[in-house]
């Protein structure tokens, strides 16, 4: 890897995770460097002792009238201790207008991850969702107050959409030719890119929150713990160890559906796609992605599929959860 | 009605043609983030591809520089006079369907590709980048583009010693192949050799330029490729013309893999997979088949490749290259190529006008290639390139 002139970050703002992909620290070379903080909060009751302990133990948190917030990845082991669920900035893929706190969250969680930008304002590329059915309002929201915020910390912003992050990451073999497929909490965000040029994008609302959420209805349990036994042990091979991982095949089973027959959907209504001299590469990306067995579900639903691009292969991104930041992290390097 | 989730975010892009020179340049950049930016700079909206095409003036004074001729020798090849071929030059094969092979793993050791070829890494060497190369008109004119990515592959023999292909001579034959492989690499001779038992080394990087064809032209329907270095990569087989057992029939089968794999990274048309022999001209005694290695008998079906000993040799008909038939067949060259580029040049002759007989055209062919390689010029571009191998 090159040295890249001048320093740039990308960025995931996901619905579940915040990752910062930064470039190489050494001087001439080495691997991207990445972050991850959960993107959501905890309040825990004030007192001078849990001060003390999560100062000690480097917790980050804010204060607010009498309670304290922790936020990023602590906020699921508190949320444990309290037997609560943690609240989040966001939902499916945008700012959660109903959440009064979130946005003062977010940009707690982004300072602490970014930290305050240089004189020479660095550039931060951040990812942004394709519009999901009905919210294009909402996504230009949500895109202009992440560049407030971010300008805020000093950082010289710009966006770029998830699925072409997902390209970005991973599709340089291909020229960056092929469909980066992000599943991630809120949304799984679609994108085909031809050289490099995104030509068509689009969302659906059913991701990992969907089935953390009716999994918990059906069982009775958090949505956070369901979210956790399906990142730590669940995975695609027909056996289920317990209920909990029998509910969650279904609704993963309902998720990568919806999401296969959208992607049909999509590319046989788009008249103007580029004529392909070769099949194209997929790659899927995002903690959704994460669990054994996702890829070969995912490929048999959609072999089974009359699909009207030809796709030669379809793997999972070297590392799920990092290859959108490290997406939008070439990107930013890129317009240096 | 569009699917209420859709989005379309940019209009269909309009260099979906295969085998684009984009595509071609992008390959050749390993830096993820420079390939990047390289791309979307190309791809972006032809309002900004015409304004850019102001500074390729610039280009075309500074590339001579990198490819060893001055301004003032361009200067002269801009005067010389247009001879056009009555008929356009037979097109070479181009294989629109080129099967897809990746990269499935490297290490430090090797690399193992999706078509099953490995490629050893242990003598791999690096030497110079590879230059910008010019691609000239076949009508004879000043080079209005130039390459970057190879397109092309040279096929050669190391005409080096040989042991039986036995069992028992296995030691042997093991020990001559590192030997060459040592040899090979101070060298810079080839990108890639294929030792008798199939295995496929890496011997120059393909970023980089390897020593393999000296004076040499070929012609695609981009134009005419000289010197060919830069522009092809070098495939040597280990083995010698007219031994018994020329190559292997592992060799054949790495080969084809080998093959396959560079014409899918660089889309390499099938047309311009062609052997030394084809290649190399003598601009001394202005003869073609200076080296003969591959000058019959080269596996091109077994590769997957048509019959290019059928391609009209391009350093005939474009440069007037000749050749001494008793000689061509001592070498155990019977091309239709060279009698199709033979008539080519005849067509030609009787096209620019009555008063031209073939002998004076050919004679005008071959200053042009004068004026583009001077005689005097020979010894010194002979020392830069370290000869070719073979």
């Amino acid at each position: 890897m090159s040295q890249h002139n001048g320093p740039a970050l990308g960025l995931d703002v996901g619905t579940s995770r915040i990752v910062v992909a930064k470039p190489p620290a050494e001087e001439h070379g080495g691997d991207f460097r990445y972050e991850s903080q959960l993107n959501a909060f905890v309040e825990i009751p004030f007192s001078k002792i849990t001060i003390g302990v999560l100062e000690r133990e480097r917790v980050p948190y804010t204060l607010q009238a009498d309670q304290i917030i922790v936020h990023g990845n602590e906020s699921e082991k508190f949320a444990g201790l309290l037997n609560a669920e943690t609240r989040r900035p966001m939902t499916h893929g945008v700012l959660d207008a109903k959440e009064p706190d979130g946005l003062r969250m977010i940009r707690e969680i982004l300072a602490c991850m970014l930290g305050p930008a240089s004189e020479d304002r660095r550039k931060v590329c951040f990812t942004v969702p394709a519009a999901p059915l009905g919210a294009a309002d909402s996504l230009t929201y949500h895109e202009a107050t992440l560049r407030q915020i971010l300008s805020g910390l000093g950082y010289e912003p710009s966006s770029i959409n998830e699925g072409l992050a997902v390209v970005y990451g991973e599709l340089e073999s291909s020229n960056y030719t092929g469909i980066g497929v992000s599943c991630g909490g809120g949304l799984c965000n679609v994108c085909l890119s031809y050289l490099s040029v995104p030509v068509l994008s689009f969302s659906i609302p059913k991701a990992g929150d969907y089935i953390d959420l009716n999994a918990a209805q059906v069982t009775g349990e958090r949505a956070n713990r369901i979210r956790l036994s399906k990142e730590d042990s669940f995975h695609f091979n027909g056996f289920f160890a317990d209920k909990v991982h029998q509910v969650i095949s279904v609704y993963y089973d309902d998720m990568i559906r919806s999401l296969v027959a959208a992607l049909k959907e999509a590319f046989a209504r788009t008249s103007n796609l580029p004529k392909f001299n070769r099949p194209v590469p997929m790659v899927l990306s995002g903690g959704t992605a994460l669990p054994p067995g996702f890829r070969d579900r995912f490929e048999k639903l959609l072999w089974e599929q009359d699909f009207p691009i030809s796709v030669s292969d379809i793997r999972v991104a070297q590392n799920p959860l990092h290859s959108t930041a490290k997406g939008a992290l070439v990107c930013a390097l890129s317009d240096l | 009605m569009a699917s209420p989730f859709l989005s379309i975010t940019a209009p269909e892009p309009k260099r979906a043609e295969p085998r684009s020179r984009v595509e071609r340049r992008a390959v050749e950049i390993d830096d993820p983030v420079e390939r990047l930016r390289y791309l979307r700079r190309a791809m972006k909206a032809p309002e900004a591809r015409k304004r850019r095409r102001g500074s390729a003036t610039l280009a075309l004074l500074i590339l001579p520089l990198l490819v060893g001729l001055t301004p003032a020798r361009i200067q002269s090849i801009e005067s010389i006079p247009t001879v056009l071929h009555a008929e356009a030059p037979p097109p070479p094969v181009w294989d629109e369907d080129i099967a897809n092979v990746w990269r499935v793993e490297a290490n430090k050791s090797a690399e193992v590709y999706s078509n099953g070829l490995r490629i050893e890494l242990a003598y791999a060497t690096a030497n110079r980048p590879r230059s910008r190369f010019p691609i000239y008109p076949t009508d004879g004119s000043a080079p209005k583009q130039f390459g970057a990515a190879p397109v092309g592959i040279v096929y050669h023999t190391t005409e080096s010693h040989l042991a039986p292909f036995e069992e028992e001579a296995t030691r042997r034959l093991k020990q001559l192949g590192q030997n060459l492989l040592s040899s090979l690499r101070e060298a810079h001779s080839y990108h890639y050799l294929v030792d008798r038992f199939g295995r496929v080394f890496r011997v120059v990087e393909e970023s980089q330029a390897a020593y393999h064809a000296g004076f040499s032209v070929w012609a695609d329907s981009a134009g005419v490729y000289l010197n060919l270095n830069d522009s092809f990569l070098g495939v040597a087989f280990e083995g010698q013309t007219g031994a018994i057992d020329e190559v292997t029939p592992a060799q054949i089968t790495s080969a084809k893999m080998l093959t396959d794999m560079l014409r899918s990274r660089y889309q390499i048309a099938a047309g311009n997979c062609v052997t030394h022999a084809q290649v190399s001209v003598n601009p001394e005694n202005m003869r073609i088949a200076a080296h003969t290695d591959w000058a019959g008998r080269f596996p091109f079906a077994e590769l997957g490749l048509p019959n290019n000993y059928d391609v009209p040799v391009p350093s005939v008909y474009v440069f007037g290259f000749g050749y001494d038939p008793a000689f061509l067949k001592a070498a155990g060259m019977s091309w239709k190529g060279l009698d199709l580029a033979e008539e080519q040049i005849r067509t030609d002759a009787g096209a620019a006008g009555a008063r031209t007989n073939s002998t004076r055209y050919r004679a005008s062919l071959q200053r042009r290639y004068r004026t583009i390689v001077p005689k005097n010029d020979i010894g010194e571009i002979k020392k830069s390139s370290q000869g070719d191998t073979e």
